[in-house]
């Protein structure tokens, strides 16, 4: 019976120990005004003919998708700019004549799919207002002309979609 | 079973996520322990594996540059790292300076694909 009596006491004071040395960790987490940039694909120039590099995909190319998160609605707007030079390029003798444009690609909320109707466009730039708390996906495509009916030289071409988030 | 489990990893998992998050959007100037010199700290959070550096900048509203002090103007911030940043702004700009922005810097290589260039600003309230 004692030794029955000193088991259980045993057992009982492990369990006690266990439990007075478990410790609290606490999770902490803040939710404000926020607005996360993604790049979600890589664009690819195509070369449909000798004078043109373009991200359009009946050129062969792959526009790139710039994702953009925003917690609160009304706070920030989105400028996105298609490139108007190369980064990097084979040496180029002569002039390179841009077009380009900015558009939705993908929404999570309905209702955004009238950024575009409502964006504000200059030189080549887009701005879109943010009015609507979700994810929103935009795609640049660049057409970039070599000359007039010139051949591009053979090389590696490189550009920059620049996407900023503002805050308003 | 095991080939609905793998679909799932490659579905959900397979996807990697590239961001740049730059906070507080609205952070206030506060005296710091300088006379004459305000300071704000800012969170830059690098989701990006391409990128490692990170330019930061303060402009008026007409975008013009304000003068400021950082540790450092261009900060490197490993992927998936999270640093905090003191940004010092002149008290007698305090009215002037309007947005604090951070900007990746992108490393030229030879890829052909065509890079997107982050910036996120943050609104001086």
């Amino acid at each position: 019976m004692l030794k029955k009596s000193l088991a259980i006491g045993f057992f009982m004071a492990i369990f006690m120990a266990a439990r007075a040395s478990a410790v609290e960790v606490p999770i902490v987490g803040n939710v404000a005004a926020k607005c996360v940039i993604v790049p979600d694909t890589a664009g690819v120039y195509g070369n449909p003919s000798p004078d043109e590099l373009s991200t359009d995909t009946a050129d062969g190319g792959v526009a790139p998708i710039v994702r953009y998160d925003v917690l609160q609605a009304n706070f920030f707007k989105a400028v996105i700019s298609y490139p108007t030079a190369f980064s990097v390029s084979p040496a180029l003798s002569d002039v390179v004549n841009w077009t380009g444009s900015v558009a939705t690609s993908k929404v999570s909320v309905s209702g955004m799919s009238a950024y575009d109707t409502n964006k504000v466009e200059y030189n080549n730039t887009s701005e879109f207002n943010l009015t609507i708390a979700g994810t929103t996906w935009f795609k640049t495509n660049s057409t970039a002309e070599y000359g007039y009916g010139k051949a591009f030289p053979s090389g590696t071409y490189r550009a920059v979609v620049t996407a900023e988030c503002i805050a308003l | 079973m095991k080939y609905l489990l793998l679909f799932l990893v490659l579905a959900l998992g397979g996807k990697q996520v590239w961001a740049h998050e730059f906070t507080p959007a609205y952070p206030t100037l506060e005296q710091s322990y300088m006379d004459g010199v305000l300071q704000t700290k800012m969170l830059l959070f690098n989701l990006r594996k391409d990128v490692t550096y990170y330019e930061l900048d303060v402009f008026d509203k007409d975008w013009n540059k304000v003068p400021f002090a950082a540790t450092d103007k261009i900060v490197e911030v490993k992927y998936l790292e999270r640093k905090y940043i003191d940004v010092f702004v002149r008290e007698k700009d305090k009215g002037r300076a309007l947005y604090i922005c951070s900007k990746s810097k992108l490393l030229s290589d030879n890829s052909n694909i065509t890079m997107v260039a982050t910036r996120i600003c943050s609104k001086i309230k």
